[in-house]
């Protein structure tokens, strides 16, 4: 069973079927004995008519008179008899309905006042409804004499009600359950829309023909889709960063290449050449660098777990206090251990890397990573701080180092590619800012300011 | 100094090797992980130079395993990629400190000879005992201020014993770590050139900066100066 419908609409007809079923059988049987009960009472009092009826002639002979108060009983074949027979087993009266046919044979009641009731065939195997009721009679002061009255009814009447309200009943009940089959086939088909709209979106969005789920999906679903969206804008995003910077890093190569060209063109000097070669050689390798690493920025991760920074920044902290051994550098980390990062590791990795390394190439011996969530606008940003004691940087000289209009070519000597990758990827992928300002410690203050809920909902 | 390189691209192996050998070195050479590992654990090293993108077996892995197998010379990775993370891993698996590709030599052999110098507890690329300091960068001894000229393997000779200044070493250990494994290993070579060393160092018989403890080694006895 792979469709949800399938299953649904199996699952619910066959719990709607038994209910009915169930029901039905029920209601069939709760007729059938009312019904017989019905014939019971009307047989009783049919009994006690013709014991009303019923006198000792002058022979003390028990005699039932011609007319009787059922009509009935006087009609041959009309479907009621009655007979009575004595404690012998011998017929004394037959009621003239019962004309040329006998009533069954019936187990032999022999002691006064019980009935009996059985369904039985009579001479003629027509279905009969039997009762049997006897008597200790009195024909003289203290003599008795015993003597079994017997009521038979067709059954025709009863099986003819019975029948007509199975008619009925089944008849309704299979309507009733056709119509509720219905109108859940036509409730699932309204309830599961919105699946099949996911679906067609989906394809849509596969054939090129839409660039994103749409919106107004219930809310059962709503996660889903934003979810989806989001995903499909990080893949966009991530695809037009990988397609900016091979068109980046194709146009910036191209520079150093003309310059070597132009170098073998103009037969330089093997000392001039040799050094136009180092030079160009060394700003390509920035250049592929950069490029590289802009591109490998993983960005805002939809679904992923938030990142705790505390463990990031002390990893950093390892490294560089490793790397830096001989310097014995003092350097620290703030950070609250419920402050977290959404978004790759690795990119956070690489913004603390980055500055913390700049921070210790430039510090006397102190640096310290500081990072924070706040809040502004009502969007949460994570603060990342690096301060260090060193000679700090000039404020003139901090949009040149950020390589703010220069977009493909960072070659800031001294502080490497490191922070023209920090910057975009703060700017870029985490909709931040990047400032360079002066901390307490007296050096360069380098702030991070990343935002989490740009891509998201 | 013993030094190995374990690096899959044969060429940059070659050129690494050759300009370590130039300066001094004995050099073991490995083109892929497992070779690498295992002479990591077999020989006795003063440092290793470990490209991270190995074929066989990942260079953090054969970093991993020594430091497990309790081998704690210094390591220097190679990364052709830049990103902090695979230095973080590096770094954090055991290795000391990390050159990213392509790399300038005169870099490599700055950072490995100041890797070598921490093992030793020094700080500085100068190396100060008394009246003898050593330059580890120029590969220059001066006695009072005045150079003192010094082969090759004087000179190997001399900063070992002075990067392990005031620690017993034995003449095996510095055997092993001065040569290279298909070179001549007589200890008579040893004492010869020990005692041309004394000459040099100490011409007048009164600083005894070498002093030889009988079937025990060689100890440099002089005093750091500098850290």
């Amino acid at each position: 069973m792979r469709s949800l419908r399938g299953r649904l609409l199996v699952a619910a007809s066959v719990v709607l079927a038994a209910f009915l079923g169930l029901t039905g059988l029920t209601l069939d049987g709760a007729f059938r004995d009312s019904a017989m009960a019905a014939v019971q009472s009307r047989l009783q009092a049919q009994l006690y008519i013709l014991l009303g009826a019923a006198e000792l002639d002058a022979f003390n002979r028990l005699t039932l008179p011609q007319t009787l108060p059922e009509a009935r009983f006087s009609m041959p074949d009309s479907g009621l008899y009655a007979d009575v027979i004595d404690s012998q087993g011998n017929l004394i009266w037959r009621s003239p309905s019962l004309l040329g046919r006998a009533l069954p044979f019936f187990p032999a009641v022999r002691n006064a006042g019980e009935i009996q009731f059985a369904p039985l065939t009579s001479s003629d195997d027509k279905p009969l409804f039997v009762m049997a009721f006897t008597v200790n009679w009195e024909i003289s002061v203290n003599q008795y004499q015993i003597f079994t009255f017997r009521v038979a009814e067709t059954q025709k009447e009863f099986l003819n009600q019975l029948w007509s309200f199975r008619k009925g009943l089944w008849g309704w009940l299979l309507a009733a359950t056709g119509v509720l089959l219905a109108a859940q086939g036509l409730i699932l088909r309204w309830s599961l829309k919105p699946l099949r709209r996911v679906a067609t979106e989906v394809k849509d969005i596969e054939t090129g023909q839409r660039a994103e789920l749409g919106g107004g999906y219930p809310e059962e679903l709503f996660p889903l889709t934003a979810n989806l969206n989001a995903l499909l804008g990080q893949s966009r995003a991530h695809l037009e960063r990988y397609r900016n910077a091979l068109a980046d890093l194709a146009h910036s190569l191209k520079t150093p290449l003309a310059v070597l060209r132009g170098a073998l063109d103009n037969d330089a000097r093997p000392e001039e050449l040799r050094q136009t070669l180092n030079e160009q050689l060394e700003r390509m390798n920035r250049t592929v660098d950069y490029q590289l690493q802009r591109a490998a920025a993983a960005g805002r991760i939809a679904l992923s777990a938030p990142l705790p920074v505390a463990p990031i920044a002390r990893k950093i902290q390892d490294s560089l206090a490793k790397v830096y051994a001989s310097r014995r550098l003092r350097l620290s980390s703030e950070v609250a251990p419920s402050t977290m990062f959404y978004g790759d590791e690795g990119d956070l990795l690489e913004i603390l890397g980055n500055l913390a390394d700049n921070a210790c190439k430039w510090c006397q011996w102190q640096v310290i990573l500081r990072a924070y969530p706040t809040d502004r606008d009502g969007r949460a940003e994570l603060v990342v701080e690096v301060e260090d004691d060193g000679p700090g940087i000039p404020a003139e000289q901090a949009p040149l180092l950020l390589g703010r209009g220069q977009r493909a070519d960072p070659t800031v000597a001294g502080h490497g590619i490191g922070l023209a990758v920090v910057r975009d990827l703060v700017e870029e992928v985490y909709y931040g800012r990047l400032d360079i300002g002066r901390g307490l410690l007296g050096g360069a203050l380098v702030r991070a300011r990343l935002r989490f809920q740009a891509n998201g909902s | 100094m013993r030094i190995l390189i374990i690096e899959d691209e044969a060429p940059l192996l070659e050129r690494v090797a050759i300009q370590l050998r130039q300066q001094g070195y004995a050099v073991d050479t490995a083109a892929d992980g497992r070779n690498g590992l295992y002479l990591g654990q077999e020989y006795p090293l003063d440092a290793a130079v470990v490209d991270l993108g190995l074929p066989d077996l990942p260079g953090i892995e054969v970093i991993r395993r020594w430091r497990a197998a309790g081998r704690h010379f210094p390591v220097l990775i190679l990364t052709a990629r830049g990103r902090w993370q695979d230095k973080v891993e590096g770094l954090e698996a055991g290795a000391d400190d990390y050159l990213v590709k392509p790399f300038y030599i005169e870099e490599l052999l700055a950072r490995l000879r100041a890797l070598i110098r921490r093992t030793g507890g020094w700080t500085q690329a100068i190396l100060n005992c008394g009246p003898i300091a050593l330059d580890t960068g120029a590969q220059q001894v001066t006695l009072l201020g005045q150079p003192v000229d010094l082969t090759a393997y004087e000179y190997k000779l001399l900063e070992y014993l002075i990067l392990h200044a005031g620690t017993v070493i034995s003449k095996t250990e510095l055997t092993e770590h001065l040569y290279q494994e298909d070179e001549d290993r007589d200890s008579n070579v040893l004492e010869v050139l020990v005692g041309r060393l004394r000459r040099k160092l100490d011409p007048d018989r009164t600083l005894n900066p070498i002093e030889t403890l009988r079937g025990r080694g060689y100890r440099f006895r002089l005093e750091r100066s500098t850290g």
